[in-house]
This record gives structure tokens, sequence and C-alpha cells, in this order.
């Protein structure tokens, strides 16, 4: 044997099994990616090669026929087993999605009932309050006081001129814009954006979809929806603001989220309608309860 | 034409059966049929070149499902188990490619 070249290929050998480089250190010197080859193994050898080492033995053909047919028969049942498994188990999963939609549903419906629950409660509380404290003049002042801060914390619902923004998703379609592009939605950063621009312009009262927004309210994005008060919002996002007839617009519009969402109208097709109205409601948030913050004594 | 039938027989069954596979097996169906897929290939190209053996079928088909299945199992202990398994669904899907087409340019010429 002459030493030729090392070539990097494990060369069979005509007669023998075609074993995989041994590591020992035999007089067949080791090939250079011995240690590394698994892709040059796997790509090389893809027959079992003990195939080859039964042949070269010239083994029985014949043997061994009743444990093949069972192996084939193993394989075969795999298959359908699997295959009748995964299909079994598709509506499965269809089930219990609508069922997991159903009971969300539940639960956002019970939520609402609470709130409303809350929100006359709350009415309750203001006029059992106004009876018992009597007619002195403290109570009125006191009264006074809670009926001025009542509605700027967001506490009762509070009516009056303002002005309603109405913003939805790019229409697939305008502006040449995927309609796929997550940027073409109306992100919580574009309502907050929006939303402060409002408060900026001197809004009393704002409210997001009916729900009134107070000092404890986040508006986020939660997954695919944005959230306000941990209420999912659906489309398209209506934004209700109180506040001056004759500025409150103007100045939104100049508010940096007004230009904000100006040029999101202009540069992502997005929908941004403003409208003025003469009288607007917007409900109390129902939500507002202190658990732990208490009134510091000075 | 015994593993041919077999096969057909196999399906059958379980079409027919229908047997539910216990919970803790199921992931490693899918694997084993990987395994066995590539046992099944291989078999087949080994009986285009001639050299088919029963008992290397056998006893590889075992081995390959055996240890596919081990690895996976392993994985699971170890958190990795959906790694583990697609590593060895590429392994022996790369020798699944390669045995299928030898077995291509041997019945097609192709």
């Amino acid at each position: 044997m002459s030493p030729g070249p090392r070539v990097a290929r494990v060369e069979r050998s005509p007669d023998g099994p075609d074993r995989l480089p041994s590591t020992s250190a035999g007089s067949t010197p080791r090939a250079l990616d011995a240690s590394m080859d698994l892709l040059n193994q796997i790509i090389q050898h893809p027959v079992d090669p003990d195939y080859a080492v039964a042949a070269a033995r010239g083994g029985g053909r014949a043997r061994l026929r009743w444990p093949l047919a069972l192996v084939a028969l193993v394989i075969g049942a795999m298959f359908a087993v699997s295959a009748v498994e995964t299909t079994r188990a598709a509506p499965a999963a269809e089930t219990e999605r609508t069922e997991l939609i159903s009971r969300v549903q539940r639960a956002e419906a019970q939520q609402d009932e609470l709130r409303a629950r809350v929100t006359s409660l709350s009415a309750e509380i203001a006029k059992l309050r106004a009876a018992a404290a009597g007619t002195s003049d403290e109570a009125e002042l006191l009264e006074r006081q809670i009926n001025t801060l009542d509605p700027m914390v967001g506490n009762v619902a509070v009516t009056g001129p303002g002005i309603t923004v109405t913003v939805d998703d790019a229409v697939p379609g305008t502006l040449d814009v995927p309609s796929t592009d997550q940027r073409n939605q109306v992100l919580d950063i574009d309502l907050q954006a929006m939303v402060n621009g409002l408060w900026l312009a001197g809004a009393e009262a704002v409210a997001v979809n009916g729900h009134r927004l107070s000092s404890l309210t986040a508006i986020r994005g939660a997954g695919d929806a944005i959230t306000v008060d941990f209420r999912s919002l659906a489309r398209p996002y209506r934004v209700q603001a109180l506040g001056d007839p004759k500025t409150l617009q103007a100045h939104y519009v100049e508010s940096a989220g007004g230009l904000w969402w100006n040029e999101l109208a202009q540069n992502r097709g997005m929908r941004y309608e403003i409208s003025s109205e003469e009288q607007i409601t917007l409900p109390a948030d129902p939500g507002l309860v202190l658990r732990h913050a208490r009134k510091a004594e000075s | 034409m015994i593993p041919v039938l077999g096969l057909l027989a196999g399906i059958a069954l379980g079409l027919v059966l229908e047997p539910t596979i216990p919970q803790g097996l199921q992931p490693y169906l899918p694997i084993a049929i990987v395994a066995a897929m590539d046992a099944l290939f291989g078999a087949f190209r080994a009986y285009l070149d001639g050299n088919f053996n029963d008992r290397v079928f056998v006893v590889s088909f075992i081995s390959n499902v055996l240890i596919a299945a081990a690895i996976v199992w392993v994985g699971d202990q170890i958190g990795v188990g959906s790694q583990l398994s697609t590593g060895v669904v590429v392994v022996l899907g790369i020798r699944i490619f390669t045995n299928v087409a030898a077995i291509r340019r041997v019945l097609f010429h192709a």
C-alpha cells in the first residue's frame, strides 16, 4: 500500500465491513476529519453498514420472516395511529378554544355587570352621605368640595361640550402599505399620545370607547388588543374629551399628540376624524378605589 | 412482499382499532415514526442494492426507534426535549433524503 495523499473522506475498503474510522490507533491512518464528520457520516453511510456486513458474510435471506412481518405491521400501525390521533386531537383543540372564548365572554359580561353595580352603589352612597351629613354649614362645605372633586377625579359621570376623535387601523390597500404591517395598526402608544395631547389641550374628562380615564387608568397593549383599565377595546377607537368647545380642538391639533396623529393619518393611512360635539356624557370610572394609599396627616 | 403486506395490514389495523396511546408515550410517537421511515428507506435501498437482510432490518428498526425515543426522553428530562427531537428529525431527515435520492437514481436512472 503506497502512502498516497491523505484524503479527508473515509475510503471504503473493498472486502471488509464498512466501519467508521476507528478511533483506536490501528494501522490505518485516521482521517483528518474523523472526529467531526457527523454530516459526512450521515451522507456517506445512509444505509446501515450492517447490511453490507451481512451480505459479505453471505447470511441466509429467508430467515426471520415473521419478525419482519411484525415490524412492518408495527410501522404501519404507528403511521395509522399517529394520523388518527392527530385528526382526533384537532376537534378537541377547537372545542377547547371555543370553550375558552365563551368563558372569557362570560367573565367580561360579569365584569360589566359588576361595574354597573359599582356605579349605582356609588350613587346610593352619595345620596346617603348627603342625607347623613345633614344641613350644617360644615356638611354643606364638604358636600360642595365633594361635588367639585368628584367630576375631576372621574368618580361620577360628567356631561358637557367636547370633541370626539375616531381613529382606526389603516385600511389595507391605501397608500400601498401591506395590511399585515403592524405599524399600520393603532398601538397603545398612539392612544396614549392622543390622550396626553387632549389633557394638554385642556380636556377636563376623557374616555376611550366609553371607559372613563382617571389618574389610575393605564392604557397599554396586551397581545393584539389595546386595553384601558384592563378592558380590551374593540376597533374603531373613539376618544371623547370634555373641554372648552372654542379652544379644545385647536389646541389638541397643535399638541404633540395631535401632530403625532396627523403624521399617522398622512403617512400610514390610518382613519382619523375629529368632530365637535355640543353635549357628550362620559360615564364614571367605576374602578376608583384606593386600597393602600391613605390621606397623609399633616 | 411480506413487508408491504405487513405495512398495509398495520395501517388497516390502526385505522380500524383506533387504539389510544398512553399519554406518556405520545410525544415519542412522531419521532419513532421518523426513525421507522429511516429504517424503511434504508432497507429499501439495501434491497435495491441486493444486500437486504431481514435480521439487520429488524434489529436496526428496533434500535433506531428506541434510540430516537430515548434521546427525546432524555431531552424531556433535562428540558430540551423539543430541541433534541428537532435534532433527531434533522439527522434522520438527511438520511431519508439521501436514501430516497439513491433509490430514485436506481429506479428511474435520473
